[in-house]
């Protein structure tokens, strides 16, 4: 209780007691002032707008349960019926003696008794008051507060217009005001927009409070206006006597009217009810739309509100897959999901099933026969059986017998296409009016929605995850490759290795040999993307493991056709290119698989050296031995040796290609420059050259320069290779 | 092997055409344009159907092939088992310096007939049934 409240409160009862006090003054000695029965007069009411004020403060926010107010209310009126009837009983037959308009008490215990009536009378009356108040105002319109507060108004005037005269005379104004204030009382009283409101169950309570209470308003109001009762009141305080009676008179007329208008309100009150449910779970539907990414949960909803908003026994739903559609469609995880194939192949996926199962719905809708299912498919309008027993369209079972109840199957269509149709049932026949199915149809309309969201967001998801898996692809990918160059102070080394998409079928690597040898290898699978990476890292495994072994570049190249010709597709091969270099002697022996030939940078001049080869998977065992050929260089100090791929001759301007003069040119310039120099060179200028266009082909470049000290000779001393040598 | 992203799709997809002539008991392709892993399904449909047909002298015409890519080569790698172990063969004529090129850098001359234009391709057939 904070201190307002109890400072009301206290401040009532201290007036209460105060005017009880005066009374017992007044009755004790003969006090005949005027000024002091005005001054009483406005004690009282000062004690009831003080309590008005607490009720006020107590009651902080008003409870939007109408009915249970109205209920409260005429417990209280009944306790304070009895209440008032019980000491009513108590009081001498003759209490008052009437002398000049003014009542005087005969005994004390008339003044106790008067001061409880007109207070607990007073207290209901304010009660019943703040009611009908916050009934009236229920649904603002225009004029509703303004007519209310007239009428207060003209209820408090009536009232004040007592104080200071004397109880048993009647002022002319108090009763025009009067007259004036219950007038706008029956105005006010046809403010019952709270009673549409009303659920069916709850219009039955207020018929019957609304009846009890008119009863007992109209008997308080009869007993308080005339006899003992009346002139209790009257010796107690005339305006509070006239505001007490105002109010009876409203809560009379209001409840009264309240009645009869919830009588009318009874027969359509189911109807009011279905149609508040169905705008309820539409507006549900909407924010689930905003919430349910779930498919399976989405099915669940949708069906389960079906059922609710048209009280249907089954429903279910069935999720069409087109022909033409790949599995884009195809909800992942459903639970207990059905697949079943339809006349024109296409997929109907049963979901959401609630009160029928599969078997029966097979019955009901064959999914190997032309039913409704295939009309609705075709039509995309919402099709009703009213009699499933008798409707010609619904075809016997094999017992012969027919289901009976009714149907309603409705299209569930996005973008001018169909994503699935919405089955409900009921068991009795003509179960589906049309407002029924205007609300199942809004109600799919919904659900398309939904669906369509549920399906984009989980293909966005997908597109996500297969975005971060294609990510750790590359990475993986570009752990194949060397991690770091090797050095030695003889020749210089530098690789550059891009994937035209986020992997690629690109490869090179170095391995160092026995004897002071190392061998480099750049090799191209065919194709791009993932199935160029597999081959790739299998490459990437077969090299490792044959560098060790074999001892010529031939002789790797034979070894490792013959280990991928297991495992490779048909249309697919690798080509491959492998040298090795002899550390101490400045030798490099060449053997070619289809690859792009080397590029051999001398100072007498810059060639390709293109021993004969064939690219591995294209055949096995002797042809393709006798297809490659091994090649022996002299490296001299300064040859610099470029090993590429196709990406680097095939990069593309429009038509053009950069090719291999453009590319022989540019070594030839930078033939000078260090190992990094020319590699950057080389790719600058292929970017340049396609500066236009996006990278359409993975991109190797390795390049050696050969520093080694002794000269030996210089000419290029073809080898020959075949297994016949 | 570029163009699996050229940016007209389309455009490029409509720049490979394969025309198809009997001429006796031996079946020319014409191709045309670009052949890569976007087209390279018009011209295994394209052997596919012959192979239904039994047909399997097969010439295939590279006159006015501009660019063939490594999956571009597969198709003929896919399909050579096929037709000789029906006794037949795929033999390829008419090509420009640059596609023979890729041919030949794979070594493809090796294990297909590369004839100098397509009469040559026929009479290679003709000999070959004597």
């Amino acid at each position: 209780m904070n201190l307002r409240r109890i400072a009301t409160l206290v401040g009532a009862m201290l007036l209460g007691v105060l005017v009880l006090g005066l009374d017992v003054l007044r009755y004790s000695v003969d006090l005949d002032v005027a000024w002091l029965l005005v001054v009483r007069d406005l004690m009282v009411i000062a004690a009831f707008v003080l309590l008005y004020l607490f009720l006020e403060l107590s009651e902080k926010e008003r409870s939007d349960n109408t009915i249970r107010g109205i209920g409260l209310i005429l417990i209280a009126g009944i306790v304070v019926s009895i209440a008032t009837a019980v000491v009513a009983l108590a009081t001498d037959v003759e209490p008052f003696e009437a002398k000049e308009g003014i009542l005087l008490p005969l005994s004390f215990r008339t003044i106790f008794v008067a001061t409880f009536i007109n207070f607990s009378l007073g207290l209901f009356s304010i009660l019943l008051f703040r009611l009908l108040h916050g009934l009236v105002l229920y649904k603002r319109k225009r004029g509703t507060k303004r007519n209310l507060t007239i009428q207060i108004v003209l209820m408090l005037c009536a009232s004040v217009s007592t104080i200071g005269v004397p109880p048993l005379e009647r002022n002319i104004l108090t009763t025009i005001l009067f007259g004036l204030a219950v007038a706008s009382m029956v105005l006010n009283s046809f403010r019952l927009s709270w009673i549409v409101y009303l659920t069916r169950r709850e219009k039955v309570f207020s018929l019957v409070y609304g009846f009890l209470l008119f009863g007992l308003l109209t008997v308080l109001n009869i007993i308080t206006r005339g006899g003992i009762m009346n002139q209790l009141l009257l010796y107690h305080s005339s305006p509070m006597r006239e505001f007490s009676s105002l109010a009876l008179i409203f809560g009379n007329i209001y409840f009264g009217m309240a009645f009869v208008s919830t009588l009318f309100h009874l027969p359509t009150a189911e109807e009011f009810e279905r149609k508040t449910t169905e705008i309820t779970s539409l507006h549900n539907l909407g924010k689930l739309i905003n919430q349910v990414f779930d498919f399976n949960e989405l099915v669940d909803t949708v069906t389960s509100m079906t059922l609710q908003v048209c009280e249907a026994k089954a429903c279910w739903l069935e999720i069409l897959q087109g022909r033409d559609e790949g599995s884009e469609r195809r909800p992942r995880t459903i639970k207990g999901m059905s697949l079943r194939t339809m006349t024109g192949g296409r997929l109907v996926h049963v979901v959401g099933m609630k009160n029928i199962g599969m078997s029966d719905i097979e019955r009901l809708l064959p999914f190997s026969e032309h039913t409704l299912r295939d009309s609705v498919i075709e039509e995309r309008k919402p099709v009703v059986v009213d009699s499933l027993s008798k409707d010609r369209r619904v075809k016997a079972s094999a017992q012969g017998a027919k289901p009976t109840g009714s149907l309603v199957v409705v299209p569930l269509v996005s973008h001018s296409e169909m994503i699935g149709i919405l089955y409900a049932t009921k068991e009795t026949e003509f179960g589906f009016f049309k407002d029924d199915v205007d609300v199942i149809s809004a109600f799919a309309d919904q659900a398309t929605i939904a669906l369509e969201n549920s399906r984009l967001i989980d293909q966005s998801l997908e597109r996500e995850r297969l975005t971060q898996e294609m990510m750790l692809a590359q990475e993986m990918q570009k752990r194949l490759l060397p991690q770091s160059l090797p050095r030695f102070p003889v020749l210089q080394l530098d690789a550059v290795s891009t994937p035209a998409f986020e992997v690629g079928g690109d490869y090179y690597d170095f391995a160092l040999l026995k004897n002071d040898r190392l061998g480099i290898v750049v090799g191209d699978v065919s194709g791009k993307g993932v199935s160029a990476a597999f081959y790739m890292s299998e490459v990437k495994g077969i090299f490792q493991s044959l560098s060790k072994i074999c001892s010529s570049p031939r002789e790797l190249l034979l070894a490792a056709n013959e280990a991928l010709a297991g495992s490779i597709d048909r249309r697919s091969f690798v080509s491959l290119i492998y040298s090795v270099v002899d550390l101490n002697t400045g030798t490099l022996t060449l053997s070619r698989a289809g690859h792009c030939p080397m590029i051999l940078a001398k100072a007498s001049g810059v060639t390709y050296i293109r021993p004969s080869g064939m690219g591995l998977g294209l055949c096995e065992g002797a042809a393709f031995a006798d297809a490659i050929e091994e090649q022996v260089i002299r490296l001299d100090p300064g040859d610099v040796c470029v090993f590429y791929t196709d990406g680097v001759t095939e990069a593309r301007r429009g038509e053009d290609e950069f090719g291999y003069e453009r590319l022989l040119e540019c070594i030839k310039v930078t033939r000078v420059l260090n190992a990094t120099e020319v590699k950057n060179r080389i790719l600058d200028t292929v970017k340049s050259f396609s500066s236009n266009e996006i990278i359409q082909d993975d991109l190797t470049l390795v390049v050696l320069k050969w520093h080694g000290s002794d000269a030996h000779a210089q000419s290029v001393v073809p080898v020959n290779g075949g297994s016949n040598e | 092997m570029p163009n699996q992203s050229y940016p007209l799709t389309e455009e490029v997809m409509s720049d490979f055409k394969v025309l198809h002539r009997d001429s006796g008991r031996v079946s020319i392709l014409e191709l045309k344009g670009y052949l890569d892993a976007h087209t390279a399904p018009k011209l295994e449909d394209a052997i596919q159907s012959l192979i239904a047909a039994k047909r399997y002298h097969i010439v295939v015409n590279c006159k006015d092939l501009s660019y063939i890519s490594s999956a571009g080569l597969g198709v003929f790698m896919a399909f050579i088992e096929d037709v000789r172990n029906n006794k037949g063969d795929i033999k390829l004529s008419n090509m420009s310096p640059k596609v023979y090129n890729v041919f030949d850098l794979l070594g493809f001359p090796l294990l297909y007939d590369i004839a100098k234009d397509e009469s040559e391709a026929i009479k290679k057939f003709v000999q070959m049934a004597k």
